[in-house]
């Protein structure tokens, strides 16, 4: 007695035959999905998912987008028309939803011939779109820019075709302004904006930005920062922090980011204080001698980085941030590190490519550890060998006379006061041994980090994705809380972020077919 | 003499009731092999080599669309009786097919053929007919009623739509529409396009749709006709009410706990943190969406008229009020209870949960419910073991559910994993153990296994499980141990 929904007959319809199942299949080719997290205020808030349907005109496309919220609940849908968009950023702020788009009418478009091509008028636009919480679209903006080639042909000839490929230089970041809006950076052809929104998708103010290599958004109660990245000596440093206004887009002096005595820094975390709300940068000090050494393992083993830091931003100017700098290249913190960076409780070096704060002020540094050894074999051989003038130097030119491998990932603390203190040790899958001459980028680049907080429990987490185990690990109980392997038997699991305190589990079974989403909480 | 006897004879009636109070209390819901996958073998095969399909069309591709379209039917039917979606217990199967036997004998140039019942373990408010005198009424069916005319309208209903040959009709209309030229110039124009392909698609199944929709409303009205009649001839009451209040049939977590939520936890002495119950989530989910419902029907698609209509059209032939049979109270709280061990099987914790909450609110102190509560608690610890306690919970939008139920969900979420286990453990040493059969003592400590057994394996799941079920071969809750066993 119950009501059908549609869906079912669709499904009693998709019982096919042939002619049938080449519609379907045909027409399902035109649809594509794609799905983003919703962000406000840095936490996950819900997900969007991105549809194409269909081309609608010459120039047009049927959209749609589905709503759900942080439990993947739908919410609801909202459908609409417009030209070809690549969907790069969504934000939430005071029940208002901000899309941003890459609009462009010859991204990825096909020409018979590469006259065709070049004759084409190419209109592309940074594309803003507002929806609010009852599925109106109230505003969208569209801004013209130039793709940019990056250096090469826009085009790429296959199968007789010239398809135009291109890009910004920088690419859209969006982020909401509490209470009042929201804020949109990206790079085209000829330079980088800076543009804010009102609740309303009205454009409040836009800013021209200097053209440099990198820049990172952050909001901040009602200031815009940004870290930029120039160019410099150091590979790893040159970093600036931007401010502005939010309400008129004044901008603040520029601060450049060194130690006290003019070392380069190396950024890991620029993020909001989870009590205060206020913006802090944190990372590693560079040495002035050995900081862009950091190609191997043996020049990583001589200490490119001489200590740690960390700023609360608490202003605008130079004066108002408050600098807390621990070296350790000055002895300072012997034992426990030496003055290269070994650590004696771990008996390894540690390159720390990841920061966090806690719910207290501490600031938690984390990073893969490797050990460095002396290959016994090829030093006995270049001595051995050292009465033949050319052989010892072969041998130690190609197989060097030592060794490195990377194994667990290290946490260590800076408290409140400024001191720093090994926190622990979180068991990893070691590499395997390489030669010290050789990168171990490889090795770190298998392992990521990220940090999932409770702020009622006011808990922290750090996940190590590791290849082959996921470790939780919990800053304050100080221990590994859960490990889960990546493949267990024909099950393969997978860890992302999801709502605050929770972890999103993906598990897919390939021999029963199915996969599997759960949304877990860590306490 | 007299006042002696009849003293006597009330004391044998009072200890009566009380042994058997704790008799009915201990007595089992069903067998495990009352189950349909055991109970219905025979029929499943039956229905397997005799539902044939008759060879009705000259145009070979509409008899092979028809032959498809049937064999599917066949397939719906033998793999839910396969996997134990109906049930055999005897006293509500026996309450429902009497109604069915009622109707019968007062509607024998209608109901020429026995029907095939089954009883669908669903709770959902439902029943269905699906042709081939087959008939299935859910167990939610049974604890919604609030009568047996209510029960027998609605059965009735259904056995119109089988006399009526609903059933197979639309399968030849789907047949048909589905082979013919028209869908086929439809598609092909379809394929034909060059914009709008999805839209176009769309628009075709939902033409097709529509047109099946407005059939599959004159075919409910037609069978709410019929019903009444049979009713009628069988003299049994119609209020046609029970209309408006299928409107609600989407409502049952929407209804409030008549006490805070926390107080129904007070018993396992576990420190209960306020935190747990509160939402904390910054997500989309605290906020007031108000998207137009997509899971609505247009009114142009909905296979059945709106229940209001249905009321007004059907009001006239009311019978005199005052004539309703309450359900038989002992089968409304057993089909309750079977639905409640349905939905805790499916491990849908949260439901499982609240409906315990609300027998409970109703002053029922059966400890079957607190055996329950001790069996969602170890589902729940060996879900989060799992890293699965999410899909366990089953959340739902806070539209659809009671404040109590919001805040029910929010705590089975948020208590942390070592205040479950304490939970857990609590619920293990409660009182109402000692009055408990061995069947339900040996679930729990198959569940004890499978939660605390240091090695985790396999196997040791499988050997606790093996053991549970070759000690208790007719129990019911083998249904459970078999997930561990397979």
């Amino acid at each position: 007695m119950k009501k059908l929904i549609v869906c079912t007959a669709l499904c009693i319809i998709a019982i096919s035959s042939k002619a049938q199942s080449k519609v379907f299949k045909e027409v399902s080719e035109d649809i594509s999905s794609e799905m983003k997290i919703i962000t406000q205020d840095e936490a996950l808030v819900g997900y969007l998912v991105f549809t194409q349907l269909e081309k609608a005109s010459e120039d047009s496309f049927n959209y749609k987008i589905t709503l759900m919220d942080e439990n993947l609940n739908d919410i609801g849908t909202v459908n609409f028309r417009e030209e070809k968009l690549d969907l790069e950023a969504v934000s939430f702020e005071q029940d208002v939803l901000c899309l941003a788009y890459l609009k462009s009418n010859i991204n990825g478009k096909e020409f018979k011939n590469k006259k065709d091509y070049t004759s084409f008028e190419a209109k592309n636009f940074i594309f803003t779109q507002f929806l609010t919480l009852n599925g109106k679209i109230i505003k969208t903006n569209a801004t013209k820019i130039h793709l940019t080639g990056a250096g090469y042909e826009p085009w790429a000839y296959t199968r007789g075709k010239f398809t135009y490929y291109s890009g910004l230089k920088h690419h859209i970041q969006l982020k909401n302004i509490s209470q009042k809006g929201f804020t949109c950076y990206y790079g085209d052809a000829d330079g980088c904006d800076l543009v804010t929104y009102d609740l309303a998708g009205k454009e409040l103010w836009r800013k021209n930005i200097d053209n440099e290599k990198a820049y990172s958004l952050l909001t901040s109660k009602g200031d815009i920062y940004m870290l930029q990245k120039v160019g410099g000596q150091y590979a790893e440093g040159g970093y600036n922090l931007l401010s502005f206004n939010a309400e008129d887009g004044k901008a603040y002096d520029k601060v450049v980011l060194n130690d006290k005595q003019g070392n380069a820094l190396k950024i890991l975390s620029f993020a909001n204080d989870p009590v205060t709300g206020t913006p802090y940068l944190s990372g590693s000090i560079i040495d002035k001698n050995k900081g862009n050494n950091t190609g191997n393992g043996k020049q990583l083993a001589k200490g490119p980085y001489s200590g740690v830091f960390v700023m609360d931003i608490k202003g605008h100017s130079k004066n108002d941030i408050k600098q807390t700098f621990t070296y350790w290249n000055d002895g300072s913190q012997k034992p426990a590190i030496s003055k290269s960076g070994y650590m004696s409780e771990t008996k390894s070096y540690a390159v720390m490519s990841s920061s966090f704060r806690d719910y207290y002020g501490n600031t938690y540094f984390t990073g893969s550890e490797f050990i460095k050894k002396p290959k016994v074999g090829a030093i006995v051989a270049s001595i051995i060998c050292f009465p033949l003038i050319t052989v010892t130097p072969i041998i130690l030119a190609t197989t060097g006379t030592t060794k490195c491998k990377v194994t667990d990932v290290a946490l260590m603390k800076l408290n409140t006061k400024g001191v720093l203190s090994f926190e622990s040790e979180i068991p990893c899958t070691d590499s395997k041994f390489i030669r010290g001459n050789f990168p171990l980028d490889g090795f770190f680049g298998e392992r990521s980090f990220y940090g999932v907080d409770n702020a009622d429990t006011k808990a922290n987490y750090m996940i190590v994705d590791d290849s082959k185990d996921v470790m939780i690990y919990s800053v304050n109980q100080k221990k590994v809380v859960r490990t889960v392997s990546h493949k267990d038997g024909k099950i393969r699991t997978y860890i992302f972020p999801a709502k605050e305190g929770h972890i999103m589990v993906v598990e897919n079974n390939k021999k029963e077919k199915y996969t599997r989403l759960s949304i877990e909480a860590l306490n | 003499m007299k006042t002696t006897l009849s003293g006597i004879s009330g004391l044998v009636i009072f200890f009566s009731c009380i042994t058997g109070n704790l008799t009915a209390q201990n007595r089992q819901l069903y067998a495990y092999q009352d189950l349909s996958k055991f109970s219905f073998a025979k029929q499943k095969d039956s229905i397997k080599k005799n539902w044939v399909c008759p060879e009705l069309y000259k145009d070979k591709a509409t008899q092979k669309k028809y032959r498809e379209i049937w064999d599917g039917r066949t397939d719906f039917i033998t793999s839910a009786i396969e996997a134990n979606n109906y049930v055999n217990d005897g006293d509500i199967y026996n309450y429902i097919n009497q109604i069915i036997t009622e109707l019968t004998k007062a509607n024998p140039t209608l109901l020429k053929q026995k029907q095939l019942l089954l009883i669908d373990r669903s709770a959902s408010v439902n029943a269905y007919a699906i042709g081939g005198n087959v008939i299935a009424v859910n167990l939610g069916l049974i604890t919604f009623a609030q009568s047996r005319e209510e029960i027998a309208l609605v059965v009735a209903h259904e056995l119109s739509h089988n006399i009526l040959n609903h059933p197979e009709n639309s399968m030849k209309e789907r047949a048909v529409w589905l082979t013919s030229d028209e869908y086929k110039n439809s598609l092909n124009a379809v394929l034909d396009s060059k914009y709008e392909r999805f839209s176009k698609l769309t628009k075709v199944i939902e033409g097709f749709t529509f047109s099946r929709s407005k059939h599959s409303r004159y075919h409910e009205s037609e069978a709410d006709s019929l019903a009444i009649v049979m009713l009628k001839n069988s003299n049994i009451a119609f209020d046609p009410e029970v209309f408006l209040r299928l409107d609600s049939t989407d409502n049952e977590y929407k209804q409030p706990l008549k006490n805070e939520t926390k107080n129904y936890l007070s018993s396992y002495s576990i420190p209960l943190e306020d935190w747990w119950f509160a939402k904390r989530s910054k997500g989309l989910s605290s906020r007031n969406y108000n998207f137009k419902d997509t899971t609505t029907l247009n009114d142009s698609l909905k296979t059945h008229p709106d229940c209001v209509e249905r009321y007004r059209k059907t009001q006239s032939m009311a019978t005199a009020k005052g004539r309703l049979t309450p359900v038989n109270a002992a089968i409304k709280e057993k089909a309750n209870k079977m639905l409640i061990w349905n939905i805790y099987d499916n491990m849908d914790l949260t439901a499982c949960l609240y409906r315990v909450f609300l027998e409970k609110d109703k002053g029922n102190t059966d400890p079957w419910y607190d055996f329950m509560e001790h069996n969602i608690f170890a589902g729940l610890y060996y879900s989060n073991k799992q890293l699965n306690r999410f899909n366990a919970i089953g959340i739902r939008p806070k539209e659809y559910i009671s404040k109590n139920y919001y805040e029910l969900q929010n705590m089975l979420e948020q208590i942390p994993a070592e205040n479950l286990e304490q939970l857990y453990k609590s619920a293990t040493n409660q009182n109402f153990w000692a009055g408990m059969s061995p069947e339900t003592k040996g679930l729990k400590m198959l569940m004890t296994a499978i939660n605390f057994e240091s090695d985790d394996s396999e196997k040791k799941k499988y050997n606790a499980a093996k053991e549970f079920i070759d000690n208790n071969p007719t129990s019911m809750y083998c249904e459970f141990a078999d997930h561990f066993k397979k």
